[in-house]
């Protein structure tokens, strides 16, 4: 034991792996400890998908209502952040579409004036990468940041979305190829 | 792992890290969309269609009961009932007999009480119990006084809801109808 602890000071011994934490469904304190432990984590994926930090926090709060309706269910065999992430993405591609139909009356609406810019302060795009990710279709985007945010392997993220792991790699693929194309790389 | 994809990866916590790390909101509280869910969906949603369905019965039961109380909510369902009673009248008719009026009115008398009666309920009914009327019935009692009416209808009591002292409806004379050669 002793020995561990020195070999580990050493940086011999690897950290040992995290336990991942456990909850029981359908319990309100164990939903409260989930919310609290994913909520940044849920929140950094929306803002990447809808771009702006009041919309991304308004589908957070819907994905975890979402879930909590159905947190009685939920079967601990899969990883609850996975669960979580699946209604988040969800969340987000109806939000996408809602906010597509709001754009087109928003046009009609102010045509013949300029129409004000949003506040850059709740505007995640601060570069061209990152506007080129958050114009790419949901799922497209958000497999690129489970995979390159959150560092999930195609095989979580697969889970995470209900799809096959060939789908994911497809997608993942045909973003960076996107982005490329859109950076001039 | 390729250049852009190490990019890719620097870029993402740069921008998302500061934003994700803003304090924790409290959890929204989701009573308020149960309520209108519950109401709008499920076994709400079945329940709403019980009691609309509950309404439409109770309003076709009503109108069964007014079709009940006044023979028939169709005018020409009732000439053609006035004009089967001509015809019994008629073949009723003694050799030499003349006049099927007291016979035709008693029945016009009885169809007009009811009439009057179920008009009253709603508090401007104009029946009259003549076929060609045009009395008001105002619930004041009115009546100009025919009672041999009365007297000669007893045969087939008049169906009436509520039997009142001062039937205006049966004061008024009854339909004059000449038997055919």
């Amino acid at each position: 034991m002793l020995e561990e602890e020195g070999s580990r000071e050493k940086g011999v011994l690897p950290e040992p792996p995290v336990e991942p934490e456990r909850y029981e469904p359908g319990s309100e304190p164990d939903f409260e400890r989930l919310y609290r432990n994913t909520y940044r984590r849920i929140l950094g994926t929306l803002i990447a998908l809808v771009r702006d930090v009041p919309t991304a926090e308004d589908c957070a709060q819907e994905t975890f209502e979402r879930a909590y309706r159905n947190w009685s269910t939920w079967r601990p065999d899969a990883p609850v952040e996975a669960w979580l992430h699946r209604i988040a993405i969800n969340v987000a591609i109806s939000d996408r579409r809602h906010q597509r139909i709001r754009q087109a009356g928003e046009v009609i609406r102010r045509l013949g004036r300029p129409a004000p810019g949003p506040d850059p302060s709740l505007v995640a795009e601060r570069s061209d990468l990152f506007r080129a990710v958050s114009r790419l279709p949901t799922k497209q985007a958000a497999a690129l940041v489970l995979r390159h945010y959150h560092g999930y392997t195609n095989r979580e993220i697969a889970a995470a979305l209900g799809v096959p792991e060939q789908t994911v790699a497809s997608r993942l693929a045909a973003a960076r190829k996107h982005l490329q194309v859109v950076l001039g790389r | 792992m390729s250049d852009i994809e190490r990019e890719l990866e620097q870029e993402l916590h740069r921008v998302l890290d500061p934003m994700s790390a803003r304090p924790i909101p409290p959890r929204r509280s989701i009573q308020a969309h149960r309520t209108l869910k519950t109401l709008l969906g499920g076994a709400g949603a079945a329940l709403t269609i019980k009691v609309l369905t509950g309404v439409a019965v109770a309003a076709a039961a009503a109108t069964v009961a007014g079709v009940a109380t006044t023979g028939s909510l169709n005018p020409a369902t009732w000439g053609q009932q006035v004009e089967q009673r001509v015809s019994d009248c008629k073949s009723q008719l003694a050799a030499g007999a003349h006049g099927i009026g007291d016979c035709v009115s008693t029945f016009a008398n009885q169809h007009g009480a009811a009439v009057a009666s179920a008009a009253r309920h709603h508090g401007n009914g104009n029946g009259d119990g003549s076929t060609k009327g045009n009395g008001s019935s105002n619930g004041t009692g009115n009546s100009n006084g025919h009672s041999k009416d009365h007297l000669k209808g007893q045969a087939t009591v008049p169906a009436t809801l509520e039997p009142e002292a001062s039937d205006p409806v049966a004061g008024h004379p009854p339909a004059r109808i000449t038997p055919g050669p």
